[in-house]
C-alpha cells in the first residue's frame, strides 16, 4: 500500500518523488520507535508531518536529513540514501531547526553573507535580507535578536544555498500572529514561486492546514493518515453535526456520517425552509484528536492504517454551512 | 571536481578564522581573561628576585619561560576544549554539518583562531616581559629557531589532544571543572614555576610524561642562557627529547581527535540540541 500519493496530484509532475520512504524502521534497544513509515512527498509540496510528542516525527525527519540511521526500511531524498548524502547533496537541502543559537556574536548580515560562501550559486545576501523583513538588523549581533527575528534568520540561512528541499521543525512556536502570518507568506512564496519543496513538522493544525497541500498524522510510531486537509477533515471518523431549530422552538443537533442525507430528509419533512439550520463538517482537529485519543485507549494499532484507504470526499461540496 | 569543494572550504575556512578572531578581539571580557594571564605572569616574575639555585640566571626568566610554556598548554588544553563544547551546545557544530563543506570550513578556521590566540598571547608576554621586568628574549638565531619550533611542535602536542578532549566533553559547565584541575596540577609538577630539580624524583618523572613539562624545557632552552642547564633534571636541554615527547603527543593527540571529532559531529542532530537545551534550562543555566 502506498500513502499519500494516490490522492493528489502535484503542482508538476515529477519523475519520483523528492522524498521517498517505504517500510521506514526504528528500533533504541527494545523500543520500537517507528513501526514502517511510508512517505512520499513531490516536488513544489508543502507537506506537514503532524503528531503529538513523541510519536516519532523528529526520528522520520532526522532520518530523512541524514542525522540518524534507521533500523530497516528504504529511504531516498532527492535521489539519495540519506545515510550516504554528500557536500553535493547537502548543498541542496535547507535545514531550519527550532534549538539553534549558534554563532550570537556575529552580525545577522555578516553571518548571511559568510553561509553564502559554502554554494555554488547562493541567493543575494541583501536580497535575502529583505525578504525575512531583517535588513534594518543587517548590522546587529545575533544574539541581540528577538525570538522571531533569530527564526526569520534561521529561515534564511536555511534557504541561502537556494535548497530544492527545505525542512521547517516547529517554525514559528513562540511567534506573534503578524510574525506567524508573514512568516507563512514567505513559505508560500517559496513554494509557489520557487519550486521549492518542504517538509514541515508541527503541532499547530491551524499552521498545517494553512500551509500544507497534504498532512500526514503520525501517531505511535506510524502514519495513520495521510491525505489534503480537506481529506482528512472528511475522513475523520468523527461524524458532522447538523444543528437546527424544531417547529417548537427547541434547538436539535444530530451527528451523522451523512450530513447531506439528513438535511434532505428533513426538508423533506418540513417541506419548506428549516430554520436555523446548520452543518458542521468534522474539522482536521477532530480527525487528529480522535486519532491521538483512540492510540491513547490503546486501540488496536492495526486498525488505525484503514483511515489511508477511505473512500475519499465525494460528499464534500454538499457539507457546507446552508 | 574534488578540487573545488576543498578549495571553497578552505576559503570559508580562513574567511571565518578571520571573523572568529575579529569577534574574539572585539569582546571586552574574553581579552581582558587572555590578558590577565599576561599580567599575573608579569606581576609574579616583577616581585621575585632570587636567581634561579646553582645559577646567575634570575628567577623571572625562569619563571617567565614557564608561563609562555603553560600559555601555549592553557590554549590547546583548556581554551580550544572550551570553545568546542560551547559551540557544539550552541548548535554551530550542528549548522557547519549541515552546509557542504563546512565541517572542513569549521575546523580550518578554529586552527587559525587557536594558532593566533597562542602566538599573539605568546609574543605579548614576552615583548612586555622584556620592556617591563627585563625579561628574557633568544640571543641569536638558533635561540630564536629554538623558539620557533618548540612553539609549533607544542602546538602540534596540544591543540589536536585539545580538539579530542573538547569532543568527548559533555557539557561547558562540567568542562571547565573537569579540565581545570588537571592542568594546574600539570602547572606546578612541570617545572614551569619552580626548577623541575626541587621536586621529588616519582613527581619529576610523573610530569615527564606530559607536554608540559617539555614544552617549558624547549622554551627555557631558547629564552635563558646555556649556563642555566645545570638546573635541569639532565644538566643539560635535552632537546632530542622534548622533539621526541612532543611529536609522540601530537601524533597521539591525531589520532584520538579524528575519529572524536568525527563521531562527535555525527552524533549532532536537532532532537540532541533540544534535549540539551532543555537539561541546561532545567539546571538553571542561562541559555
Amino acid at each position: 500500500m502506498t500513502l499519500g500519493d494516490s490522492t493528489t496530484t502535484p503542482r508538476r509532475t515529477p519523475a519520483r518523488p523528492v522524498v521517498h520512504a517505504r517500510d521506514v524502521r526504528m528500533t533504541y534497544g527494545d523500543l520500537d520507535v517507528l513501526h514502517g513509515v511510508d512517505l512520499d512527498i513531490h516536488h513544489g509540496e508543502v507537506f506537514a508531518l503532524l503528531g503529538p510528542n513523541g510519536a516519532g516525527k523528529t526520528t522520520t525527519v532526522e532520518i530523512l536529513e541524514g542525522f540518524r540511521r534507521r533500523s530497516a526500511g528504504e529511504v531516498s531524498v532527492l535521489g539519495t540514501d540519506p545515510e550516504r548524502g554528500d557536500d553535493a547533496w547537502r548543498s541542496r537541502i535547507g535545514l531550519v531547526l527550532q534549538s539553534w543559537r549558534d554563532h550570537r556574536r556575529w552580525r545577522v548580515g555578516e553571518l548571511l553573507t559568510h553561509f553564502a560562501t559554502y554554494y555554488a550559486d547562493p541567493r543575494d545576501p541583501a536580497e535575502l535580507l529583505a525578504l525575512v523583513g531583517l535588513t534594518d538588523q543587517a548590522g546587529r549581533p545575533v544574539e541581540r535578536l528577538s525570538g522571531g527575528q533569530r527564526r526569520r534568520l534561521d529561515v534564511a540561512l536555511g534557504i541561502v544555498g537556494r535548497p530544492e528541499l527545505l525542512f521547517l521543525d516547529e517554525p514559528t512556536t513562540g511567534f506573534d500572529p503578524e510574525a506567524r502570518h508573514e512568516f507563512h507568506a514567505l513559505v508560500d512564496r517559496l513554494a509557489r514561486d520557487e519550486g521549492v519543496t518542504v517538509l514541515l513538522t508541527t503541532h499547530d493544525l491551524v499552521e498545517a492546514e494553512r500551509l500544507a497541500d497534504r498532512i500526514a498524522m503520525m501517531v505511535g510510531g506510524r502514519i495513520r493518515a495521510c491525505g489534503t486537509p480537506a481529506e482528512l477533515a472528511g475522513r475523520a471518523a468523527a461524524r458532522a453535526e447538523v444543528r437546527w431549530t424544531a417547529d417548537d422552538g427547541t434547538p436539535r443537533r444530530e451527528r451523522t456520517e451523512d450530513p447531506s442525507r439528513l438535511v434532505w430528509e428533513l426538508h423533506r419533512r418540513a417541506d419548506g425552509p428549516i430554520a436555523g439550520l446548520e452543518v458542521r463538517r468534522p474539522t482536521l482537529e477532530d480527525t487528529y484528536l480522535h486519532m491521538v485519543h483512540r492510540e491513547a485507549d490503546g486501540a488496536d494499532p492495526g486498525t488505525g492504517t484503514d483511515m489511508n484507504t477511505g473512500t475519499g470526499t465525494g460528499t464534500d461540496e454538499e457539507a457546507h454551512v446552508v | 571536481m574534488t578540487e573545488t569543494p576543498m578549495r571553497n572550504a578552505l576559503r570559508a575556512g580562513f574567511q571565518r578564522g578571520g571573523i572568529e578572531l575579529r569577534h574574539l578581539l572585539r569582546n571586552g571580557k574574553e581579552m581582558a581573561s587572555h590578558l590577565s594571564n599576561v599580567v599575573v605572569a608579569l606581576l609574579v616574575a616583577g616581585f621575585v628576585g632570587d636567581d634561579v639555585p646553582g645559577t646567575r640566571t634570575p628567577m623571572a626568566h625562569l619563571l617567565l619561560a614557564g608561563f609562555a610554556a603553560y600559555l601555549l598548554f592553557q590554549v590547546g588544553m583548556i581554551n580550544l576544549p572550551q570553545i568546542l563544547v560551547t559551540e557544539r551546545e550552541e548548535g554551530t557544530l550542528l549548522r557547519l554539518r549541515a552546509t557542504p563543506g563546512g565541517i572542513p570550513a569549521y575546523l580550518v578556521a578554529k586552527c587559525l583562531l587557536v594558532v593566533a590566540l597562542a602566538v599573539g598571547t605568546l609574543v605579548l608576554l614576552l615583548a612586555a616581559g622584556a620592556l617591563l621586568v627585563d625579561g628574557p628574549l633568544p640571543h641569536g638565531p638558533g635561540d630564536w629557531l629554538t623558539l620557533a619550533w618548540v612553539t609549533t611542535l607544542g602546538l602540534l602536542a596540544v591543540v589536536p589532544l585539545g580538539a579530542a578532549v573538547g569532543a568527548v566533553l559533555p557539557n561547558p559547565r562540567e568542562a571547565l571543572a573537569l579540565i581545570m584541575l588537571p592542568t594546574m596540577g600539570l602547572l606546578f609538577i612541570s617545572g614551569t614555576m619552580i626548577p623541575i630539580t626541587s621536586m621529588s624524583v616519582p613527581v619529576q618523572q610523573v610530569a615527564a610524561v606530559f607536554p608540559l613539562k617539555w614544552m617549558a624545557q624547549g622554551l627555557r632552552s631558547a629564552l635563558l642562557p646555556d649556563t642555566a642547564r645545570t638546573a635541569e633534571v639532565a644538566g643539560s636541554w635535552e632537546l632530542p627529547m622534548v622533539a621526541l615527547v612532543l611529536t609522540a603527543w601530537a601524533v597521539l593527540g591525531f589520532l584520538l581527535a579524528v575519529p572524536l571529532l568525527r563521531r562527535a559531529a555525527r552524533r549532532e542532530s536537532g532532537s540532541r540540541l533540544s534535549a540539551r537545551h532543555e537539561k541546561a534550562a532545567r539546571s538553571g543555566a542561562p541559555t
